[in-house]
């Protein structure tokens, strides 16, 4: 790229060709008064402030910083007489009628309308009119907005148009009477991500969970990670008096540029919920009773200790969390390992998906991660495929906005639901295939791009090993069988093909529709080879084009949680355990010695020992097995008969109904430490407040029960933790805990030296298909998935989320709807062979005829407690409502 | 353009003002009353620009006679249709022109020169032979078959023609940018949403010569290298849509659109785009953003729209008018055009002369004609026979001319001298009796209503310019606000986003520079001489004069009138709306106004 010189205010900078004005003074730290500009949003020119004289090409004159670009010798002024007296004439405009209630407004100290006026100097101007008075618009929980406050920069709009995707509001009228608001002035319907708060200059848009609890200069400002789903945003919480008042993103901090989605920006008031478990809680004759820390600690290592007398360590098992920390979860199963003796350790994640983290691992080291999430602004096709972008990782959804609008990226989506991602994409190809057909969709357009030479076959004959396989793999994929198993049009295949294997970056996203499908593994590792056949391709050195592929996990740590090792394969950084030299080598470092039998040969499940009575003692920290996993019936009668159970959570789960001890533990604004992403970054924690009642985080509380059980867990701080996990797991080596501060971690990059010229090698796996059906009696096929709105008990126990959406609902097709005489907002049964529960209907396009959608995200409605198989029929009928 | 010699022909002028007139009425009754007469037929044209004329028909006798009947309605027709069958005498107050009385020329068609709307009033606009007969079409083909595109392209630069939309780009130059910018798709736009107040020459054109503008969109987007195509028209025009779709349908028919044109291997697609009814939308990137489904925004250029413009593909837009000289100037070549005209403004000029005027229509003169010229020899000077003012050139964006300044010649340079605008062709003629600070203030209320809102200086600036004309004309006003109002405008001038913006101050800045005088009685007199103002007016009986004959009485609107037959009446200020009812009806001129 070009670099242009120019001279701002006797300052000389360099900026790129292209960039304006106003982009290259932000860039350089040169203050330019400005309302409309905004760095993440397209240029709007409208509120006429950042005036500044401008000489090139030996000609001075005005110019608008945001609407001219830098050019070569350019000199720029700022602050002349002439220009700050435009500005002045601005200000007097935009104040002549605006309401000026600076005092009952909570924008107030952070609002750029005040700070420009205060600069300026301004006095009560010419213009004597009327102020405006229009009512405060409140029509949903979380936001308002106030006209009056309004002056037209137009930033909402296009945040919530070219971030977003969702263009809820808008201009409306004309001339003097212009307003900002939705069509035909109906309740604000969006995903409420509260970009347009973010993005807003002035007090227009409120944050309505703030309330007046506090003034901007009050606020202490603690940027952390948000605590909901894997995409690891970067939130600021605005602390006063030890609480925590409201969210706000910072477009320079961490990977997400200051977009968030509901949960993130509103989703903070469960830290503070009169539900949080405040003390340790020991169950006498059935009831929970408050109890000492001291007491509760001495009981839990007592009957640990007595257990393992008399059973020795295997029979007792672990669950780690998806939501703590890493240094927590690496604790956590060294916890199990070294003082318990066991390693019948799991996370939910693993139990439901065991395959993934090898996978995961192998496409590291072929060098399919070599950017973070971030990455994926700078794709040239997105493939999202069996991922709900929009209700699973809505952010990922903003930076492929952003890949789409910059770099006018195409779009493929394929999913088993006509699911919503609103862009603008010139080519944005649907796959809505059939449950059962993702594995002979993917060979199918596979096939195509071999058959059509879409790719450069000769260049990836040479640089993979064993082509031919592949080739003679999908010769046998019948094109005409795809389209009939698939229900997606040869025509679109072919499109979705051509369009993949387009030049340039391609990211490829999967997640859970792909995952607990049971042929979830042979999909992924065809994905794998797709990938394989896109970068190898489209690698030169004419395109430097890259293939990459992300899994969607769910929860904010379920990357961290595999990274730690908390499964029963592998030691933390996916070491084998089963390795000799690597046993050995953590004994060494944990200076202790492995019980004998502590591997066991055969692969097993933490549920299954449970169901056989090999499990007498459970302990889980920051997990809900019961609502989690699926067939959360069973689980209930495995638990039930297990002896001892010792739950670690910051409030009351289905679970934790179950312990024999229950430890209050704080929630993420009260600890440090770190969480690792979908896209394998790991980011840093800050520690808010303190924690609440008396919550203690989950790592001091493993140290306590491992220092009275007679071991040496004397870490004093985080930083001891992380370093030891630097030394334990290989692919953490390069990691600092003070390094994070700056920069985030991203750890396949560390390999990227490693992935040599080993040539890739296909999986070249036959398509396979399944007939997925309903039954006689339970005719739908029931599906979950995520939601935005929703995530667990942090979201259940936050009173706005609850409020934006506060049902859980089955979504059915219009026509199954009609069929069985159930309408939109119907309270309907939905009903399997394990157990029914109550809902509203939503009726739907989005779900095909014959499959019901869930959301698995609502506690409430513990959807889990239903599924006993992948695809579990179900019925659904109506029922009274209450 | 008779071909059958046996009948004898009517043809009614069915533009919109026509119809507005009564002529389909017209229509309808000749073709009612004329039955199964095998020795006439009825067919129908547009406007032919004798607006003021309207209903219009034209009679083309076997022999070669003709006639032009002007104000004919519906009730007429059993008195003229017998004489006209007859060829007998007509009453003489219907005749516009006779060919048998060869002095009768109607001298609004003198000093005329027809190049686009040649067609206009001739034509049967719903059918595309005559066009073809007429050589429609030719010029498509010419290009096609003869010249390479970028030949198309010199030919209308050495033209000269510039664009007809009000700013005045040269047009082969714009479509030079177009051709130089590649992109996988291009655009070709016509920019028909004409909004000023009193203009109509896009409407007359779309109205009576759909084909002329196709034709000319299809050769600009062979020059261009484009092959898709919209026309923007305003959805207030309904008429001039439906031809327009007539007429694409025919013209697909005939493959002189659409795929493949004529087996030259060029194809050309057209899509009617209706705009909603903002103003704003003429402006070329608010057009854009209109026809994408977004809100009527102007946006920043650069990019301009030749590089990036619909859906992100390099675009041109041209107006109706300049895309409908094209088709001639390939056809008669550029040199001929270029021969009319001053130096550096070339060809012809379309206007519309509307307002207090005695012959109001749609005319066409070489660039150059004075101002004079249009206005007195063409338009016959004011209706009312007072005394003429001004004449607001350019519509909203342009400015008012005073009487002084009427031999300006019309070119773009010459008119932007005075402060007004060439604009797209409009011009409204005040007489004596328009107050020319409620001239400034309808003009700027319609800009303030039709400021898309986007840019400070606009939305508000305009607005605040608003009030101060508001408090003049209300007789608040202060001679400080003289200054405020020329300081304001001069920033709204220049420093506001779009075209809209920087011209709204155009009908202030020109009325203050040419009439400050009716300012400051408005202000230190609290007079308006014109008696419009209304807060400054006031309505009394003059009480010599006043026979109580009752009529004020019966009219007023809110009662404000007492009196008793035969007795001299009141009117209660207090009351009064000043709405100039009493005025208006009084037959002995008893009511005062001032």
């Amino acid at each position: 790229m070009k670099m242009i010189h120019l001279t701002i205010d006797d300052k000389s900078i360099i900026a790129p060709e292209g960039t304006n004005i106003f982009q290259a003074a932000l860039d350089n730290n040169i203050y330019i008064p400005g309302l409309c500009y905004h760095p993440k949003l397209s240029q709007f020119g409208g509120c006429r402030l950042c005036y500044v004289e401008v000489t090139e090409r030996k000609h001075t004159r005005h110019r608008f910083a945001c609407a001219h670009p830098v050019s070569e010798g350019m000199v720029v002024k700022v602050n002349t007489t002439e220009v700050n007296r435009h500005r002045k004439t601005v200000m007097e405009y935009l104040l002549a009628h605006h309401e000026l209630a600076c005092p009952t407004c909570n924008k107030s100290g952070e609002c750029g309308l005040q700070n420009i006026a205060h600069e300026l100097n301004m006095s009560p101007g010419r213009f004597k009119t009327v102020r405006m008075s229009a009512p405060v618009i409140r029509d949903n929980p979380v936001l308002e907005l106030n006209r009056n406050r309004c002056i037209l920069c137009g930033r909402c709009v296009s945040a919530c148009k070219e971030i977003e995707g969702v263009g809820a509001i808008d201009f409306q009228n004309r001339g003097f009477k212009t307003v900002i608001g939705t069509a035909f002035d109906r309740p604000l319907d969006c995903s409420f991500c509260g970009g347009c708060l973010a993005v807003c200059p002035t007090g227009a848009w409120q944050d309505r969970t703030l309330g007046f609890s506090g003034r901007p200069w009050e606020f202490e400002s603690i940027p952390t990670i948000c605590p909901y789903c894997s995409v690891g945003c970067t939130i600021v919480l605005n602390t006063k008096e030890g609480s925590v008042r409201r969210v706000v993103s910072n477009d320079k901090l961490g990977i997400n540029e200051g977009n968030l989605c509901v949960k993130g920006r509103f989703g903070h008031e469960f830290i503070h919920s009169p539900e949080r478990i405040k003390t340790p809680l020991i169950k006498k004759d059935g009831e929970f009773q408050p109890a000492r820390w001291e007491d509760a600690i001495e009981m839990v290592s007592d009957k640990l200790k007595q257990i393992m007398e008399k059973h020795g360590g295997n029979v007792i098992g672990g669950i780690g969390s998806e939501k703590c920390t890493n240094e927590e979860n690496y604790l956590f199963q060294k916890f199990c390992r070294t003082v318990l003796g066991t390693n019948c350790i799991d996370n939910i994640s693993n139990m439901k998906a065991p395959f993934l983290n090898g996978l995961l691992y192998k496409s590291v080291e072929r060098g399919f991660f070599t950017d973070s999430l971030k990455g994926i602004e700078n794709a040239n096709t997105l493939f999202f495929f069996g991922v709900d972008i929009t209700e699973a990782i809505p952010v990922v959804g903003c930076m492929a906005r952003k890949a789409i609008q910059l770099n006018s990226a195409n779009v493929v989506i394929a999913n088993p639901r006509n699911i919503i991602f609103k862009n603008t994409a010139k080519n944005d190809v649907r796959l809505t295939y059939s449950l059962g057909s993702q594995h002979i969709l993917l060979n199918a357009i596979i096939k195509v791009i071999i058959e059509d030479k879409l790719v450069d076959l000769k260049k990836i004959e040479s640089s993979t090993s064993n082509f031919s396989s592949l080739c003679s793999s999908v010769q046998n994929v019948s094109l005409s069988n795809a389209e009939q198993l698939s229900g997606v049009s040869l025509e679109m295949i072919r499109s979705a093909a051509k369009l993949l294997t387009k030049p340039g970056n391609c990211c490829i996203v999967y997640g859970k529709d792909v995952i607990e499908d049971p042929l979830g593994e042979d999909t992924i590792k065809t994905l794998l080879d797709l990938c394989a056949l896109i970068d190898v391709s489209n690698h030169s050195d004419i395109h430097p084009g890259r293939a990459s592929i992300f899994c969607s996990r769910y929860h904010n740590n379920s990357q961290g949680v595999n990274d730690m090792g908390v499964v029963p394969e592998f030691l933390p950084g996916y070491v084998d355990i089963n390795d000799a030299a690597n046993k050995e080598k953590i004994e060494k470092l944990w200076g202790i010695k492995f019980s004998g039998n502590i591997v066991s040969k055969n692969s097993f499940n933490l549920i299954d020992l449970a169901k056989n009575g090999n499990v007498k003692s459970l302990y889980v920290m920051g997990a809900d097995p019961l609502t989690e996993y699926p067939n959360g019936n069973e689980i209930r009668e495995c638990i039930k008969n297990i002896e001892f159970i010792v739950v670690q959570d910051s409030f009351m789960t289905e679970t934790a109904k179950l312990a024999d001890v229950v430890f209050p533990s704080s929630t993420f604004a009260e600890k440090e430490g770190t969480y690792t992403n979908t896209g394998f970054t790991t980011q840093r924690l800050n520690r808010a407040i303190s924690p609440v009642g008396n919550a203690k985080t989950d790592w001091e509380i493993i140290c306590d029960i491992a220092k009275k059980m007679g071991q040496s867990f004397s870490y004093r701080e985080i930083k001891e933790i992380t370093e030891e996990i630097k030394k334990a797991a290989p692919v953490y080596s390069g990691f600092s805990y003070d390094r994070l501060r700056r920069k985030e971690f991203h750890w396949p990059s560390l390999l990227l030296d490693k992935i040599g010229s080993n040539k890739y090698t296909f999986f070249a796996i036959r398509d396979k298909s399944l007939k997925v059906k309903g039954e006689k009696e339970f005719p739908l096929v029931l599906i979950t998935g995520a939601s935005m709105n929703h995530q667990g008990a942090y979201s259940a126990k936050s009173k706005a989320l609850v409020s934006v959406a506060p049902e859980c609902f089955v979504e059915i097709n219009d026509k199954d709807a009609k069929d069985m005489q159930i309408k939109n907002g119907d309270m309907v049964m939905v009903e399997s062979r394990q157990g029914k529960l109550k809902m509203r209907s939503k009726v739907t396009r989005k779900s095909p005829s014959g499959i019901v959608f869930v959301p698995d995200a609502y506690v409430n409605i513990p959807i889990n407690m239903l599924i006993y198989q992948e695809y579990t029929p179900v019925k659904i009928y109506t029922v009274l409502d209450n | 353009m008779e071909k059958n010699n046996q009948h004898i022909k009517f043809v009614v002028g069915l533009g919109s003002c026509g119809i507005a007139a009564g002529a389909k009425e017209l229509y309808e009754e000749l073709a009612s009353k004329m039955g199964n007469n095998c020795n006439a037929s009825l067919s129908h044209t547009s406007c032919n620009g004798m607006c003021f004329k309207e209903p219009i028909m034209e009679v083309f006798y076997p022999d070669g006679n003709y006639l032009m009947l002007g104000n004919v309605h519906k009730k007429d027709v059993d008195k003229i249709l017998e004489p006209l069958l007859s060829q007998g005498a007509i009453d003489e107050k219907f005749i516009i022109e006779n060919s048998r009385q060869p002095d009768k020329k109607e001298e609004f068609r003198q000093k005329q020169h027809k190049i686009v709307l040649e067609n206009c009033g001739i034509i049967d606009p719903d059918d595309i032979e005559p066009y073809i007969e007429n050589g429609g079409y030719e010029a498509v083909k010419k290009v096609l078959n003869t010249m390479p595109p970028q030949q198309v392209i010199d030919e209308i630069k050495t033209s000269g023609l510039r664009g007809r939309g009000g700013a005045g780009f040269p047009t082969g130059l714009k479509w030079q940018f177009v051709r130089n910018n590649t992109g996988e798709k291009k655009y070709m736009i016509c920019n028909a949403d004409e909004g000023d107040p009193g203009a109509f020459m896009d409407r007359a054109v779309l109205e009576g010569d759909p084909h002329k503008v196709i034709e000319g969109l299809i050769i600009g987007g062979y020059a261009i290298g484009a092959e898709h195509g919209y026309v923007y028209v305003r959805a207030e025009y309904p008429l001039a849509i439906k031809r327009l779709k007539s007429a694409i349908k025919q013209a697909t028919e005939k493959n002189l659109l659409g795929h493949n044109i004529l087996n030259s291997g060029f194809s050309f697609h057209l899509k009617i785009k209706e705009g909603a009814g903002a103003f704003v939308c003429g402006e070329e990137t608010a057009l854009i953003a209109s026809i994408e489904g977004d809100r009527g925004h102007p946006r920043l250029k650069p990019p301009f729209p030749a590089a990036s413009g619909l859906w992100g593909y390099p675009t041109n837009i041209n107006n109706v008018e300049t895309l409908a000289s094209i088709p001639w100037i390939i056809k008669n070549g550029a040199e001929t055009y270029a021969s009319y005209g001053t130096e550096k403004s070339k060809g012809t000029k379309v206007f519309s002369l509307a307002g207090k005027i005695a012959r109001g229509g749609l005319i066409e003169v070489d660039m150059g004609v004075p101002l004079r010229d249009i206005i007195y020899t063409i338009g016959g000077g004011t209706s009312s026979g007072k005394p003429f003012k001004a004449v607001q050139l350019g519509g909203p964006s342009g400015g008012c001319v005073p009487e002084n300044l009427l031999d300006t010649p019309v070119d773009y340079e010459s008119i932007s001298a005075t402060g007004a605008i060439m604009g797209s062709g409009g011009m409204v003629v005040m007489d004596e009796d328009t107050c020319v600070v409620d001239v400034a203030k309808f003009f700027l209320t319609f800009t303030q209503n039709e400021s898309c809102g986007k840019c400070t200086f606009c939305r508000i600036g305009t607005k605040r310019l608003l009030e101060i004309l508001e408090k003049i004309t209300e007789g608040r006003g202060g001679m400080a606000d003289l200054e405020e109002l020329e300081e304001l405008s001069g920033k709204v001038k220049d420093l506001s986003l779009c075209g809209l913006g920087k011209t709204a101050p155009n009908p202030i800045m020109t009325t203050l520079k040419y009439f400050r005088d009716e300012y400051v009685e408005h202000i230190k007199e609290n007079k308006c001489r014109a008696g419009v103002c209304k807060e400054l007016i006031k309505f009394s009986v003059i009480e010599g004069s006043c026979t109580g004959c009752h009529l004020c009485y019966k009219n007023c609107p809110v009662d404000a009138i007492t009196g008793e037959a035969k007795k001299i009446h009141h009117i209660d200020q207090k009351i009064c709306i000043k709405c100039g009812m009493c005025y208006e009806v009084c037959k002995f001129d008893a009511i005062l106004k001032g």
